[in-house]
């Protein structure tokens, strides 16, 4: 529970209050005093979770720029800034659903507001990058050889399917098979981690 | 069935394009998460970028400061490509003015002349369906920093159209939606790619479907 103030309306203004202080507000530093502070606090790990949860960076930003566009219009300032975050993760829920059921049909990702909570506050700082790296390290560590080579390369190296054949000096065509086993394979590493 | 469309969507996704859409099928959805886990975790692509973080910020604030909420106005298409050439090269003047004006205060002695836009730093193009009709007209401007203009006209259509530049090498690039009202609107908004590069445009429904697409000559 905080202590902390709440926003209060302006002063009222006496004979003896100088005008600019008579207009100073009392800030209170778990609420956001504009819409601005609201997304200069957040764009950066909105976007990180969001491109987290479809792996590009066009898909990523235009959803992004959707969540901001739905939620800042009716978002209440009073709120604290765990509502404003707890706000804008519900609306990146929906607006991630959205785009699964328009691209796939099918819902591939998620976003839980409770679970991901942690990725919208001050302790995932704008460097870090979440426990992704790893957490793919440890599903890569599982696989065949072969198979965690071309998906290191695919996917970490931004390797072609081409240039990743040349590698490991098999025909494009088993690059391509090579590749679809091996996701199918970290797919099933990736649940059994979950579990 | 899906397989080849999910191999082009996994490409995709290594290569850091955006991915076509299809119909998965339910086991696709495992092997999708996997392939956008690992293409997440690769270093250095989950920041978003400068430009984009600016856009964003500069679009949000421009909608905020309208009455109606939107920065789109709309326009008919009887107002053609011209005038939309026109609104180019009044932003191209403004930045040369902007320019010029910043080398004066700055005390720069140079007196070469800043260039009007010419050539391939203005391209054109029509939107049209796969029939053939015309739905739209976009203008880039190719300056520093670069621009796009254009009106999109879908008489049965209202909502939003989303628009992306298609790059020579086959990526893409978000370059913002439309809002329809009665069928049209425009979009004006500052662009961060190698112009030199744009192959052409294409405008998507909400459903994902192709509204139209145009090349650049």
């Amino acid at each position: 529970m905080s202590f902390a103030p709440k926003p209060t309306a302006f002063r009222s203004r006496s004979d003896s209050d100088d005008t600019d202080v008579a207009r100073l507000r009392v800030v209170d530093p778990d609420t956001y005093t504009d819409w601005e502070s609201v997304y200069r606090d957040n764009i950066d790990r909105l976007y990180r979770l969001m491109y987290a949860r479809v792996g590009n960076r066009p898909d990523a930003e235009d959803l992004t720029s959707e969540v901001f566009r739905t939620a800042l219009g009716p978002l209440r300032l009073a709120s604290s800034k765990g509502e404003v975050r707890s706000y804008l993760l519900v609306t990146a829920q929906t607006v991630l659903a959205a785009h699964w059921r328009r691209t796939l049909g099918l819902s591939v990702t998620s976003i839980d507001p409770e679970a991901d909570l942690d990725a919208l506050t001050e302790r995932s700082g704008p460097e870090e990058v979440g426990d992704a790296p790893q957490r793919v390290g440890k599903i890569l560590a599982s696989l065949p050889e072969r198979y965690r080579r071309i998906l290191e390369l695919r996917f970490l190296e931004a390797c072609s399917i081409k240039e990743a054949a040349h590698t490991l000096e098999i025909s494009v065509s088993n690059a391509k098979v090579l590749q679809h086993r091996a996701l199918r394979m970290a797919a099933k590493v990736g649940l059994e981690f979950e579990q | 069935m899906t397989t080849r469309r999910l191999t082009a969507f996994i490409d995709a996704l290594a290569a850091g394009r955006r991915p076509d859409h299809y119909h998965a099928d339910p086991e696709d959805a495992e092997v999708l998460r996997a392939a956008i886990t690992l293409r997440a975790a690769r270093p250095g692509d989950a920041m978003p970028d400068d430009a984009f973080v600016a856009e964003l910020y500069k679009s949000l604030a421009d909608e905020r400061s309208t009455p109606d909420g939107s920065n789109v106005r709309p326009l008919r298409m009887r107002r053609t490509r011209a005038a939309l050439i026109g609104v180019a090269a009044s932003v191209a003047l403004i930045g040369a003015t902007f320019a010029a004006t910043e080398a004066s205060n700055n005390g720069a002695t140079t007196t070469s002349a800043i260039p009007a836009p010419h050539g391939k730093v203005l391209q054109t193009a029509t939107f049209e369906t796969s029939q053939g009709r015309a739905v739209g007209q976009i203008v880039v401007y190719g300056g520093s920093p670069g621009w796009v203009f254009m009106n999109v006209d879908v008489p049965t259509s209202d909502g939003m159209v989303k628009c992306e530049l298609r790059m020579m090498d086959g990526s893409v690039v978000a370059a913002g939606t439309v809002d329809l009202h009665h069928g049209s609107g425009v979009l004006s908004k500052e662009i961060h790619v190698d112009t030199n590069r744009l192959q052409g445009a294409t405008l998507y429904s909400p459903s994902g479907a192709v509204v139209g697409s145009a090349t650049f000559a």
